[in-house]
């Protein structure tokens, strides 16, 4: 844990309750010996989760780009109702 | 390019998935492209190759909805709901879902403006943490993101 927590400006408590949120999402897990506890990055559930999330954002990313287009086809044509109504 | 403005996707609770995006337009406009199935079919498509042979809006409070996506190859995908709550052009709620057993979640749609632009609001709420979870691995990724990963898979091909 310590060398763990080298890299932040955060005490070992805090980084002690970190690690245990994480663990208890599935998202590391910790091994054991006689000095250390290493804790390993466990990969998978975060993949699935961006890919889930991915699928997602990738439908509306590209659904919302044609509504971009329409909207300013809209705003045209209501113009164009404005003018010609004058 | 204009179309700078970034979809935000993010997921505050275990129940929830927000997603926030700015449209240069007032919301009057936003609300009836997302609501009018004359326009709905033009946009509502996700990424290249869909189109929706089917849009029926019943746009009241218990009115019912239905979509039904298409690939080229026939692929299809349906989904459902009804109209909870309808204020054009602020808010929308609705329920939704895949079909079978698949979680049915709520929808609240806000749209605020600004200077003539609509900043949206979409949160979906899953009756629960394992629903969503279960919709994901079941629901989402063997309907929605399936047909996408497919459609990646073809557009590989075709590169």
């Amino acid at each position: 844990m310590t060398e763990l927590a080298e890299p932040f400006a955060m005490s070992q408590p805090a980084i002690s309750k970190h690690l245990k949120v994480l663990e208890r999402a599935g998202l590391i897990s910790s091994g054991l010996d006689a000095q250390r506890r290493p804790r390993r990055l466990e990969a998978k559930p975060l993949a699935e989760a961006t890919e889930w999330l991915e699928g997602y954002r990738r439908f509306w990313e590209g659904s919302f780009q044609r509504l971009d287009a329409l909207l300013d086809q809209l705003k045209t044509k209501r113009k164009k109702r404005r003018r010609t109504k004058r | 390019m204009k179309n700078t403005e970034r979809l935000q996707v993010t997921t505050p609770t275990d129940r929830e998935i927000v997603m926030t995006r700015v449209f240069d337009a007032p919301r009057r406009l936003v609300f009836e492209a997302w609501t009018n199935p004359e326009h709905l079919p033009h946009w509502m498509l996700g990424p290249e190759g869909w189109t929706m042979p089917v849009c029926e809006i019943d746009l009241r409070p218990g009115g019912a909805w239905h979509f039904v996506w298409r690939r080229a190859d026939g692929t299809e995908m349906a989904m459902s709901g009804v109209y909870k709550e309808v204020m054009p052009p602020e808010r929308l709620v609705t329920t939704e879902a895949w079909g079978g057993n698949w979680a049915e979640t709520i929808n609240t749609l806000t749209l605020s403006e600004e200077n003539g632009k609509t900043t949206i609001t979409n949160t979906i709420l899953y009756p629960s943490k394992e629903a969503r979870d279960a919709a994901h691995k079941t629901g989402m990724m063997e309907g929605a993101s399936q047909g996408f990963n497919r459609l990646d898979e073809y557009l590989r091909t075709m590169a």
